[in-house]
């Protein structure tokens, strides 16, 4: 596959954190930490699995305020210790065969953190379309928006 | 059966998306329409009964002309969503940050955990 086309179906983001390269990288695989930020403020998280080497499994449950459940899951594909990690990723119900690489740069005290989504084939992006894709994230949205809102009334 | 209309069920369909841009240019009767594409007349006319249901286009009659136009206002709604998908991620790397921040505000206070 061409690299401008992994281009097009990638979403970057870019962050200097004002933290050591150490404690970036653990809040970001220790699955203790992990619960703390991955969700909506305040939405509960069960950490199903967390298998954190390479080839092993991770699985994230959010129970909606409707009684359905927000899966995330995938597997890692590669793990460089304070450098990178790379992993399969499904939302469900919103989006499935996503990739997301997390890289971490050490910048004297603080870390340059790269965040990036790439998005499946724009073949599996067609067949996405026809099978409701849009409408399955839209619902999801919808309920995690609103669900937001009655959490900011409190 | 009543189907449900909207915006995201008009672009779905390349023949849709392809009358869409058409139309983006400038308004159009139906055969002209018609002419750009090797489908049927029926077929593409079923096309724009779905866009016309789902507010993307307006169709006036004008004598025996039907004119087609865009609704730019509902096509918003496409931009404003996949903005909202970005924003899903960059929601997640704020909250990311705001935790480290915590964290390492939290050690400073007390030595190593």
């Amino acid at each position: 596959m061409a690299e401008n086309d992994l281009a097009k179906r990638t979403l970057t983001l870019k962050k200097t954190l004002d933290a050591p390269l150490e404690l970036v990288w653990e809040a970001w695989t220790e699955p203790e930490h992990i619960a703390g930020w991955w969700g909506p403020k305040g939405m509960p998280l069960k950490i199903v699995e967390h298998n954190f080497r390479v080839g092993g499994k991770w699985k994230y449950v959010m129970p909606m305020p409707d009684g359905s459940e927000f899966i995330s899951e995938g597997q890692y594909s590669e793990i460089a210790k304070f450098e990178r990690i790379i992993t399969s990723a499904n939302f469900r119900p919103m989006t499935e065969g996503v990739e997301i690489r997390a890289t971490f740069e050490r910048d004297g005290d603080k870390t340059i953190f790269t965040f990036s989504v790439v998005h499946p084939t724009e073949e599996y992006c067609r067949q996405q379309e026809k099978m409701g894709f849009y409408n399955g994230w839209g619902s999801a949205f919808n309920r995690l928006n609103s669900y937001l809102q009655t959490q900011h009334q409190n | 059966m009543e189907t449900r209309r909207d915006v995201f069920q008009a672009i779905a369909d390349p023949t849709r998306r392809e009358i869409i841009d058409l139309l983006a240019r400038r308004p159009m009767n139906l055969n002209a329409i018609a002419e750009h594409f090797d489908i049927t007349r029926p077929a593409i006319s079923n096309h724009i009964r779905i866009l016309n249901e789902c507010g993307i286009v307006s169709i006036d009659q004008i004598g025996r002309e039907r004119f087609c136009k865009i609704e730019p206002k509902q096509l918003k709604q496409v931009s404003e969503w996949v903005g909202r998908y970005e924003s899903l991620w960059m929601q997640k790397v704020d909250a990311f940050e705001k935790y480290v921040y915590e964290l390492k505000s939290k050690r400073k206070k007390h030595g190593r955990k």
